[in-house]
């Protein structure tokens, strides 16, 4: 028989001078969540919530070149009054948001046609998938500069078998016609950014009952209806995602358009982040360079938000 | 006993002193260029840093490239984060917005305990920033005409065009297209039109030699008439169709290099790109004074010394600037580049003698130098970046949406005297 009447050894007293907590005991409980969260939240504030906060200073002051360790300005909204009256500011506004709505409807729209050939069963199409997913394996800089020499007014074969099928008769300056160059930035967003698109949508996809389809069946419904009515309802989710996805990308991406046009021609690529670069690495306007950022944060946040909440919802 | 002692203490005292000095002796020194490992100006710097390096026991240099287009960024991200290198290489134009962050140390003093003719070094007021003396020039050239007398002469052209008209006439001349493709197979003269601080230069040349200048007293004149008619003569290739449109400056000597262009506006490196062609191409390439009077000319690059240094690297590194402005150095840069070195009063008789082009070189220098033309737009040197942009955006309206000259000179007057206040 064990004695139960003896005192209980204590298995782990609390040192002396150094207080202890229970995390067994129920009120304490909580706390150690937040103590094994401790260090991702830490992590996160150094490399994400810092940065955010310096851009803010920094968008707050009337400095060329910012320092880290100088002595900082006072704050001033000079550089919002800059940019809130500044033409390059709304232009590259609306150069970010149609660029939004060309590539991102684009790239729905071709990504859910690949992903719903790629979801039928037939013979290579392991190897279609393959090919659908190539241009996102692509280094982005390195397909960027490939495309650029292909688009090339004088020696770019896309001018030459243009020029070849006759459904041109002058090369096409696609680095100098406004048009042209944001056409061919919208081009090569869309070949670079729909394979992600078609790979999020083709999960989806497999995601939706086998079941439903069947019982539409059942009933009558035709293919088109079963699109409409089935497949598109339980994709709108996914979209949603996917559409915020291509939307922050395409309003925070720079490479693709510095390297086809800089931002030009007459600014017609010049999007709210190529006029980020130019402001603090071009013109060393370090001040109105942040406060262009932090606006294109914020509409950033505001487009995910709303994409997000209303396309979730409409499922239901 | 008391021997080894001694001894001991003898050595321990050796030995530190050796240590201590060993720091003081063994410096390194980065230098960055984009000029690294070029043939030429790479050359010359090899050159210099040999006998820096010979005649400062110790101390070597470590030299590493990065490429012009990354290099005002780099070399800002290094000040910037408090790194910069120990010996400062910049162009010309983008050397401000480092002074203006009080980055480059101030040279003045140094100078003037020195003999080194400043007064009359050619281009050497572009490195003064509000009052100080923060680098020293190093390349301020004319511009001269390249031209391949074949293709001239085979379009009819007899003599080398020494003014507009005839340049403009001869570039007609040559422009065709022989085989009838649709495609120009001989080009009058190919101007850049992407890279706009090149579209910047290249409009340039027209407008001084139609008696303008960007500023006048440090006051934005682009609406000025001498300013709006050189736009319109450099425009007038273009409209005519003689200048093909998405050319960079490395297509345009591409051209020239392959023989299909027969005539082009450039700087004293022309000469290294003429070497470079083929013998068939090569022995019909020529140089003749720019047939635009004066001649475009400009300040290139400066050697500085980052303030942020210490006074032991700073002694080094004022050495090697020193050097770099010796004669020997001057002179053997003019043999290794192929340009008259900014030195006032070298003889250059004997690289004349072997290369008679350095005469028309030295003539187009000179005469820029002398009429104060400078590709770096005095008084908006900290907005120079951002006029160049402007300027290359009114540039595209003009050859791409058809603006008048006259509006795009006021409209690049009206924004840029914004920035500038």
């Amino acid at each position: 028989m064990t004695d139960t009447s003896a005192p209980r050894k204590k298995v782990a007293g609390p040192a002396r001078g150094f207080p202890m907590i229970d995390f067994s005991a129920p009120r304490h409980r909580e706390k150690f969540g937040y103590l094994l969260l401790a260090p991702a939240v830490i992590l996160m504030a150094a490399i994400i919530v810092y940065p955010i906060l310096l851009s803010v200073d920094i968008s707050m002051q009337d400095v060329r070149i910012a320092r880290i360790g100088d002595a900082r300005e006072p704050w001033t909204l000079k550089n919002y009054q800059w940019l809130f009256g500044s033409d390059e500011f709304w232009r590259g506004l609306w150069v970010s948001l149609k660029l939004v709505f060309v590539v991102g409807a684009l790239s729905v729209i071709i990504g859910f046609a690949t992903a719903m050939l790629v979801n039928q069963k037939f013979r290579g199409r392991t190897a279609i998938r393959l090919f659908v997913a190539l241009p996102w394996a692509v280094p982005e800089v390195v397909a960027t500069v490939i495309w650029a020499w292909m688009l090339d007014s004088s020696f770019g074969v896309v001018n030459w078998v243009l020029l070849k099928l006759g459904v041109i008769s002058t090369p096409v300056l696609f680095f100098s016609n406004p048009t042209a160059a944001f056409a061919a930035v919208c081009f090569v967003m869309i070949w670079k950014g729909y394979p992600l698109m078609s790979i999020m949508l083709l999960a989806g996809l497999q995601s939706i009952p086998e079941e439903q389809y069947q019982a539409a069946a059942v009933d009558g419904a035709g293919p088109w209806q079963r699109f409409f009515y089935i497949t598109v309802p339980n994709m709108l989710p996914v979209i949603g995602v996917t559409l915020v996805m291509t939307s922050l990308w395409v309003f925070r991406d720079f490479a693709i358009i510095y390297v086809l046009t800089q931002g030009g021609p007459i600014g017609s690529t010049t999007t709210l982040s190529i006029l980020t670069f130019e402001q603090s690495f071009e013109f060393f306007r370090m001040g109105q360079g942040a406060a262009v950022g932090v606006i294109t944060m914020i509409l950033c946040a505001i487009v995910s938000r709303a994409l997000v909440g209303r396309l979730a919802k409409s499922v239901h | 006993m008391k021997t080894l002692k001694k001894t001991a203490v003898g050595a321990a005292l050796a030995l530190t002193t050796c240590l201590t000095a060993l720091p003081a002796a063994a410096q390194e020194l980065t230098f960055i260029s984009w000029m690294t490992g070029e043939p030429g100006y790479g050359d010359w710097w090899n050159e210099i840093v040999a006998e820096f390096e010979e005649t400062h026991p110790g101390a070597t240099i470590k030299m590493s490239r990065v490429s012009r287009d990354e290099y005002a960024d780099t070399m800002f991200t290094l000040f910037a984060g408090g790194n910069p290198p120990d010996i400062v290489h910049l162009a010309a134009f983008e050397f401000q917005p480092f002074a203006n962050e009080g980055w480059l140390e101030p040279l003045d003093e140094r100078f003037a305990q020195t003999d080194i003719p400043l007064a009359d070094w050619a281009g050497q007021g572009t490195c003064e920033w509000e009052g100080q003396t923060v680098c020293l020039m190093l390349l301020y050239s004319g511009f001269i005409m390249a031209y391949n007398e074949k293709v001239l002469q085979d379009a009819g052209v007899e003599e080398v065009p020494t003014d507009y008209e005839s340049f403009l006439e001869a570039a007609r001349k040559v422009t065709r297209d022989v085989d009838g493709d649709g495609a120009n197979d001989f080009i009058g003269t190919v101007m850049p039109t992407t890279g706009d601080a090149s579209v910047m230069q290249e409009a340039l040349g027209f407008v001084v030699d139609a008696g303008g200048s960007w500023t006048v007293d440090g006051k934005p004149a682009f609406d000025r008439p001498e300013v709006i008619q050189g736009l319109e003569n450099w425009k007038r290739f273009f409209d005519e169709g003689i200048s093909p449109m998405e050319v960079s400056s490395a297509d345009a000597r591409q051209f020239f290099l392959e023989g299909r262009q027969a005539m082009t506006i450039d700087g004293p490196w022309i000469t290294g790109v003429i070497n470079s062609a083929a013998p068939e191409v090569k022995q019909h390439l020529k140089i003749a004074p720019s047939p635009l009077t004066p001649p475009l000319g400009g300040t290139s690059n400066v050697l500085a010394m980052p303030s942020e240094l210490s006074d032991e690297k700073k002694e080094l590194v004022w050495d090697f600037i020193q050097l770099t402005a010796s004669e020997k150095y001057q002179k053997r840069f003019s043999e290794l580049g192929g340009s008259p070195a900014p030195r006032p009063g070298l003889d250059y008789s004997d690289v004349i003698a072997e290369n008679p082009g350095f005469a028309i070189i030295q003539q187009a220098t000179e005469t820029a130098a002398a009429a104060g033309v400078d590709r770096l737009p005095k008084g908006l040197e900290l907005e120079n970046n951002e006029v160049v942009k402007i300027f290359f955006e009114q540039a595209q309206r003009m050859l791409v949406g058809g603006l008048d000259p006259a509006e795009a000179a006021k409209n690049l007057q009206e924004k840029v005297t914004r920035i500038a206040e």
